[in-house]
């Protein structure tokens, strides 16, 4: 456990060295997060300007699920994205090879593929997302077994995107050229909004096979005490198997690599 | 003008992006799903009844026709001029014996027709799906087009004088991205034009960004009332030829200091 | 348990290969139902290898060199057979055998682009559980060895490619190997680079005592490095020993220089050779033949006995090109 913390440390550090090398990155980053907080918060003043409530939802009810999905994407952005995404495309590690360098050390695969690569900056996400969520919280009154529910559902959502991201990735061994991480992305992106206005056969969809529902809807749902029993535990398995099954499908995406030509 | 190396170029750049489509399909797929997003987001909205004057089937016929004048009028070159500026690759277009126009226009053409392969039968498929009633009139189809293609000229050459600033700037993609994120609120994304509430609705009516995307789609589903359109039409214009001017001056200009301190 | 620090006993390797076929109605078909060909790429090879020993490991591209060194590095499962390595399985890839080896490959890198090397081989320290005054001792060791003082601040993507290899080997080195992968390690350096890496090779291992094996396709390289090499030739292996012997062994021909006193030497030869014998280049009555091996003691006597020869000598053919014709598939066995 030390050994892996000192790990993540050394990888931070080359990370951010790497990144501050590139001046301009910190000016860009913050106006980059600025906008998403512009663009996500106007989202939804002007659909609460027409109506009290989207699908039952009150203002302060979505503007916690945009916090949750700030949030989420932003420690997507700040490790798993840029460490995952090094195996994708032809410059990737397993176009290019590279991938036998990962193999070659005495440390956990999926470990080192899930954090070797730091985005620092997205720390200011992380700013933003907060101070949304701070916002949305100061208009409900938060009790603390909501606040405890939320982060424990917080925690299984980010389980689950790790998962979905560590699933798409696997498949980049089947086929290398593929960003399969782009469909992923373009998914997510409907996470901004509370997973019950996609009617039908998409709603589910979105809920339980690329569960973004899980992701950002059902975490808004425990701060703002919405949310059964069941629906918690039944998110927090469905987390917890994903990650089994993702650990599984990476490490059979392993030994095929493992087994194929080169 | 060296028309027939133009032709050939465009030929050449339609083929090899049709061998990497699956890339331009995923890059579709990603500018589809905000429109798509709000798309159910009003319809839930408008629910039974009305919100500005829409109805839920008029909310799925307005993000149905918009992902398409997105797609139509987004331009990806704005984003690799800057690069090519910055990277020195600007002296290997130069080097062409003919105008660069036609690299930018190659790369616009073949672009589109590639990622429209992709996206009218989705939407189509959708349209049939979700089942909107619309009566689209004679008028709003004849405007429609002209519109269109003002739009995307606009968009174009919008977003390429902001690109052109890098023969000063180092980081353009700041401005670009600012851009994206005023066209996804005014330009009719977020919500139609008429929707948005009041001071923001003056703001996106005066300003270039609906006449990029929103006003066309606005033309098309008889939105508009008679005076309403020849505003919007008046102003799509005059935004073009300001956008026209700048890219003249600033193209020109940047040659001269671009050969001044040799790229 | 086996003395010997590699240990490879019939190692195979065969590629599960689905075969494509041209045309619409071929690929739907193997679609719904793939057919798979066989590939051996390796034929059941054994060798071993004693603690200290600098081995090449040669052979034509496709001879199967990669895909045995990516078995002895945990990269690659076998089909059937066994290695042992420093008492371990490689393709069990237990973190202890991690440890024990190390790999370079001369067209793949492992440092960080835009740092100096020195965080790459920070991060690599954290990755392999050395302490940081331990990995500071070992990279100052390197650096001394490599003398690379100056390389250590600047960021990788400046460098040239023989300052970078200087940077894979002390991040190849940091955790004190056993053994050593060198997969192509000059490739592309220019002449004087890939001496100083010789050299820092024969150095490095007098000093610490690792087990070098390496894969070149410059002769140069096995020559000065290598007692003794291991040739693979479509997936068998097919010599095993130390190289001044493997060009008397395998050689299907010998060089005979002789020198004639007469006006027209190459008609005067053509009419007592037999027509498989070659003439090569002749100057001033000095002329090479290059004649089949077995049938090269009864030529010479014939020569001897029937021109005037003032000098003659009998030569092994150049390494290089031994191992060209080898290369190229002729027969040799």
């Amino acid at each position: 456990m030390l050994r892996h913390l000192r790990i993540i440390r050394v990888f931070v550090a080359a990370s951010t060295q790497q990144e501050l090398a590139y001046h301009a990155n910190f000016a860009i980053s913050l106006l980059n997060a600025l906008l998403k907080l512009a663009t996500g918060w106007l989202g939804l003043v002007i659909v609460f300007e027409q109506v009290d409530a989207l699908n039952g939802w009150d203002y302060a009810a979505a503007l916690a699920v945009l916090g949750v999905y700030l949030l989420v994407g932003a420690l997507r952005d700040l490790v798993l994205a840029p460490s995952l995404n090094q195996l994708a495309g032809l410059e990737g590690d397993i176009w290019q090879g590279t991938f036998d360098f990962v193999l070659l050390r005495p440390a956990n695969t999926q470990f080192l593929v899930s954090v070797r690569q730091w985005q620092i900056f997205a720390v200011f996400d992380v700013v933003m997302a907060l101070l949304v969520i701070a916002a949305a919280c100061a208009q409900i009154t938060l009790t603390a077994a909501n606040l405890l529910a939320f982060l424990l559902l917080l925690t299984g959502g980010v389980i689950t995107i790790y998962a979905m991201m560590l699933i798409f990735s696997s498949l980049l061994f089947w086929s290398p050229g593929f960003l399969f991480t782009w469909v992923f992305d373009g998914i997510f992106q409907m996470a901004r909004y509370p997973v019950g206005i996609y009617p039908g056969a998409l709603g589910l969809l979105l809920t339980w096979v690329i569960p973004i529902g899980i992701i950002t809807t059902v975490p808004a749902q425990a701060l703002t005490g919405d949310i059964s029993a069941e629906m918690m535990l039944a998110t927090l398995i469905f987390a917890v198997v994903a990650l089994a099954v993702a650990s599984l499908l990476f490490r059979r995406a392993t030994n095929r690599y493992a087994s194929a030509s080169s | 003008m060296n028309h027939r190396g133009g032709w050939a170029l465009i030929r050449s750049t339609w083929l090899s992006w049709m061998e990497q489509r699956t890339f331009f399909f995923l890059v579709a797929f990603g500018w589809m799903v905000p429109p798509l997003i709000y798309l159910f987001v009003w319809a839930t909205v408008a629910g039974e009844s009305t919100v500005g004057g829409m109805t839920r089937d008029a909310f799925i016929c307005y993000y149905l026709v918009l992902s398409f004048v997105n797609q139509v009028t987004y331009s990806q070159t704005n984003w690799t001029v800057g690069d090519m500026i910055r990277m020195g690759d600007f002296n290997r277009l130069l080097l062409y014996p003919m105008s660069p126009t036609y690299n930018t226009l190659a790369s616009e053409f073949a672009g589109k027709a590639v990622m429209l392969s992709f996206v009218v039968p989705v939407i189509l498929g959708l349209g049939l799906l979700l089942r909107p009633e619309v009566a689209l009139s004679p008028a709003g189809i004849a405007a429609f087009l002209p519109t269109l293609l003002l739009a995307w000229l606009l968009r174009f050459l919008w977003g390429y004088w902001l690109a052109l600033l890098a023969f000063w700037l180092t980081r353009t993609d700041a401005l670009l991205a600012l851009q994206d994120a005023l066209v996804f609120v005014l330009a009719g994304q977020v919500a139609p034009v008429a929707v948005l509430p009041g001071f923001i609705q003056t703001l996106a009516v005066l300003l270039p960004f609906r006449y990029m995307i929103g006003f066309p789609v606005e033309v098309l589903l008889g939105q508009l009332a008679v005076g309403e359109l020849l505003l919007g039409f008046g102003l799509q214009v005059g935004w073009l030829l300001v956008a026209w001017i700048l890219f003249r001056i600033l193209w020109r200009r940047g040659l001269r200091h671009y050969e001044a301190v040799g790229g | 348990m086996p003395d010997s620090q590699i240990e490879v006993e019939n190692l195979t390797k065969v590629y599960h290969v689905p075969e494509r076929e041209a045309g619409l109605t071929a690929s739907v078909r193997s679609f719904f139902r793939r057919t798979y060909r066989d590939v051996l790429a390796v034929k059941g090879i054994s060798f071993s290898i004693e603690a200290g020993e600098i081995v090449g490991f040669i052979g034509a591209n496709g001879a199967g060199k990669t895909t045995t060194l990516k078995m002895l590095t945990g990269l690659l499962q076998p089909s059937s057979g066994s290695a042992t390595i420093a008492g371990f399985t490689p393709w069990e890839r237990q973190p202890a055998y991690l440890r024990r080896i190390s790999m370079v490959m001369g067209n793949k890198s492992q440092m960080l682009w835009d740092i100096p090397p020195l965080d790459t081989f920070r991060v690599l320290g954290a990755i392999y559980g050395l302490s940081s005054v331990e990995a500071a001792r070992t990279v100052n060791e390197l650096v001394e060895l490599l003398q690379m003082q100056n390389l250590l601040t600047k960021p990788v993507r400046n460098m040239s490619l023989g300052e970078r290899m200087k940077c894979e080997l002390t991040a190849a080195l940091i955790h004190r190997p056993e053994v050593l992968f060198l997969d192509e390690p000059t490739i592309g350096l220019d002449v004087s680079a890939q001496r100083r890496l010789r050299q820092f090779i024969v150095d490095y291992n007098r000093q610490s005592g690792v087990t070098v094996m390496l894969t070149s396709h410059y002769m140069a390289d096995v020559m000065e490095l290598c007692n003794r090499v291991i040739l693979i030739q479509q997936g068998k292996l097919i010599y095993d020993g130390d190289l001044a012997a493997l060009s008397q062994q395998l050689a299907p021909f010998k060089l005979v220089r002789l020198t004639l006193n007469i006006d027209d030497p190459v008609r005067a030869l053509r009419a007592c050779l037999p027509p498989d014998a070659e003439i090569l280049a002749g100057m001033n009555g000095d002329i090479t033949l290059r004649l089949d091996r077995t049938k090269t003691a009864h030529i010479i006597a014939h020569l001897l006995n029937s021109l005037p020869v003032d000098d003659l000598s009998i030569e092994n053919p150049p390494i290089e090109a031994v191992i060209d014709q080898i290369y190229q598939g002729e027969e040799v066995l």
